[in-house]
């Protein structure tokens, strides 16, 4: 990679992966229900069930 | 999630396994950024050796009052997959589990380091990338996670896997 503006793009995504990594896991939790929320919307994800947390 | 981690505690309290850990994806969610998952998979030490080692499992299940779709028990609400450890490998990540707290509650989580191993091991693509994701943004004992490897027959493949993902 040697564009330097897609290589600060991509260590800014690294950092935010890291701080997200760095979350309790509690919140990490109700993130994973969040996306089970939005998911459902999709066809193929409709019928699995979103956690009661 | 507390309930269902409640009810997992409980049959390995009652000896109805001899010990589990969480493992997949959110085992991974421990350690990671969190990735989009509908299971909890626990890896589990039978009780005793048999054919059947997840019956006394389903048994418990079944008077507790709780529904099993395909290989999952719903337990409130979440549905969870019991895996037998399956090889030495997974025996062992099972026996060095960690602590994780859970609101008012603990539970057994397989270490990050087993968790590359078994993830290596087991190779798919989202394997694969959980390894990436693990190596990135968890907290690796490396000296740990080299034994491990070394000691399971991984180290040569981990090699390779990390020569490839340092590919530009």
């Amino acid at each position: 990679m040697k564009n330097k503006t897609a290589e600060r793009i991509f260590a800014q995504k690294r950092a935010r992966r890291a701080q997200l990594a760095k979350l309790p896991f509690e919140k990490k939790i109700k993130i994973i229900v969040e996306l089970q929320k939005m998911a459902s919307g999709v066809t193929k994800n409709a019928k699995k069930p979103i956690w009661p947390i | 999630m507390e309930k269902t981690l409640r009810v997992i505690n409980e049959i390995a309290r009652q000896g109805i396994i001899k010990a589990y850990a969480i493992g997949g994806g959110i085992a991974a969610t421990y350690y990671i950024e969190p990735v989009l998952t509908y299971d909890l998979d626990i890896f589990f030490i039978p009780a005793t050796e048999g054919i059947d080692v997840l019956a006394p499992i389903y048994a418990y299940a079944k008077k507790a009052g709780y529904k099993t779709k395909a290989e999952m028990i719903l337990i409130e609400g979440i549905p969870v997959q019991f895996i037998p450890t399956y090889n030495d490998l997974v025996r062992t990540a099972v026996e060095n589990a960690v602590s994780l707290k859970y609101r008012n509650l603990e539970a057994r989580v397989v270490s990050p380091e087993y968790l590359i191993a078994i993830s290596l091991q087991t190779g798919r693509a989202k394997d694969r990338e959980r390894v990436i994701r693990l190596l990135d943004e968890a907290a690796i004992d490396h000296t740990v996670l080299a034994r491990i490897l070394k000691t399971f027959g991984l180290a040569e493949k981990f090699k390779k896997f990390e020569c490839r993902i340092h590919e530009k």
